[in-house]
């Protein structure tokens, strides 16, 4: 797999999260086109890398949204985004065996499964941090159950924007060089007769 | 020379299992060990990405646009609105800043002539990025340093619709924006939507201090005898914002509810007037010493 090839992805993916997201929203629905971009990468590329190549995204997605902290301060937080798309790439990993990848609605299962084992950890991670250290949780004012309601519907939004991204990202399949290795079984027709 | 072993040791589950454990205590860290260096980082990798938000945000306003751009009335009506808005904002602005020079005038006994306002700078920004996970979340404004923001700035939409404040960590080209409903408290003013009464105090209309709900709107207990109904304007009245955001319009009131603990006061619900996630652009109002 090319790694540039991921890297352009992924900000790209990022940066549209950023601007054009909003207009994907449906009330607390809003989907994102960064997990279907982790999950594309995650159903083809060498299963080794996987947790790296989520790691990568989670960086980018951690660095581009500060939270407000008491003091009235922006900060980032690089680690609960990292932490969280590693766990829902385990997943991913261990899920692709049973997922048949052409079908349009296992990537996009595999993203809402991504989406929500990533919200699981990010909200666990920011509440241990809410609870011992600074007091900044990027859901204040609300609440950490909101939050994990808010997150659910997150998931579903992002498995709903997969759809047409992992078909779209499908078209752009040469420029990944994803390695194949395609079974050939011995028979008639192989053998020319 | 030779790769030092642990390095060299360090691949396949051992390397996921170390960026792993490094991430977590980047996590766990305390903001004043992350403040110094990761805002830098965030701005760094913000660079690559400005064509592509500037393009996201030109496409959203495409699909989406602002909600001004359906007004179905006349433009020169609307100009006029806006126009009175305005004013009533400089209007009720004047009246606050006589009444806080009034309480200054008390407490001080001897100042005979009024102090002038600072200068004030306005700056427009664009917004280049907003949280793509939350609604209302802390948004990036393409204006920095260079530009003359300085933190604390008040942002304003419309004319006169305050949307929140700068963050302290303002970089050379871009700065962050903390919106309104991420203020732990707002000090305002409860004036009629037809604006003040000019012979009455500004001191007599009823003050709240709101705080957010998680809502996206915000709560405040008014302990008043006089009348609270829905519509009534929350007006910015808190020297924290800066003077130039004084009397700018910040949410109306939807519901007003008895509080059984405390029977002469209400607890009013306000509803903010500007929806952070369709904004394209604010207008800094820098004066020449954020009041802190």
């Amino acid at each position: 797999m090319r790694w540039s090839v991921y890297i352009v992805a992924v900000l790209l993916a990022a940066a549209l999260d950023a601007s054009f997201g909003s207009v994907l929203a449906v009330g607390e629905l809003r989907g994102q086109f960064l997990p279907a971009v982790v999950v594309f990468a995650l159903l083809s590329a060498p299963r080794k890398i996987g947790v790296r190549l989520a790691m990568l995204a989670g960086l980018v997605a951690d660095l581009l949204t500060p939270v407000v902290l008491d003091t009235q301060e922006t900060l980032i937080v690089p680690g609960p985004r990292v932490l969280g798309f590693a766990l829902g790439a385990l997943a991913v990993i261990q899920l692709r065996s049973l997922l048949y990848r052409q079908n349009p609605l296992a990537g996009a299962a595999a993203t809402f499964a991504f989406s929500l084992l990533s919200a699981v950890a990010f909200v666990f991670l920011f509440s241990m941090r809410s609870l011992f250290l600074d007091g900044g949780a990027p859901w204040w004012p609300g609440s950490g159950a909101g939050e994990v309601w808010r997150r659910l519907l997150g998931a579903v939004g992002d498995g709903i924007v997969a759809l047409p991204t992992l078909w779209l990202l499908g078209k752009t399949r040469p420029l990944w060089a994803f390695a194949t290795a395609t079974r050939v079984a011995p028979g008639l027709a192989r053998q020319g007769g | 020379m030779q790769t030092p072993r642990f390095i060299r040791t360090l691949t396949g589950k051992r390397l996921d299992w170390s960026l792993a454990a490094v991430a977590f205590v980047l996590a766990m860290l305390p903001a004043s060990a992350l403040m110094p260096w990761t805002g830098d980082l965030a701005r760094l990798l913000s660079v690559p990405l400005a064509p592509v938000t500037h393009l996201g945000m030109l496409l959203r306003e495409q699909v989406r646009p602002p909600q001004a751009a359906f007004d179905p009335r006349a433009p020169e009506t609307a100009q006029m609105e806006r126009e009175i808005a305005q004013y009533r904002m400089l209007y009720e602005q004047s009246r606050l800043e006589v009444e806080r020079l009034e309480r200054s005038l008390a407490s001080m006994r001897a100042v005979s002539a009024r102090v002038d306002a600072p200068e004030t700078r306005l700056i427009e920004a664009s917004v280049i990025a907003s949280d793509p996970s939350r609604r209302n979340g802390v948004l990036a404004l393409n204006a920095g340093e260079r530009h003359g923001v300085r933190a604390g700035a008040a942002a304003l939409v419309d004319g006169d619709v305050f949307a929140g404040v700068i963050a302290p960590d303002v970089g050379n080209f871009s700065s962050s924006l903390i919106p309104a409903n991420k203020l732990p408290s707002i000090g305002t003013r409860l004036i009629p939507p037809e604006g003040s009464d000019p012979r009455k105090l500004a001191s007599s209309y009823p003050g709240a201090v709101l705080k957010p709900t998680g809502r996206g709107t915000w709560t405040a207990e008014v302990a008043t005898s006089l009348e609270l109904a829905p519509g009534m304007v929350a007006r910015l009245a808190d020297d924290r914002y800066g003077r130039a955001a004084l009397g700018s319009r910040i949410g109306v009131v939807v519901s007003v509810e008895p509080v059984e603990q405390a029977p002469l006061a209400r607890r009013v619900e306000i509803r903010p007037i500007v929806d952070l996630d369709s904004l394209s652009s604010v207008v800094l109002a820098v004066p020449a010493e954020v009041p802190r």
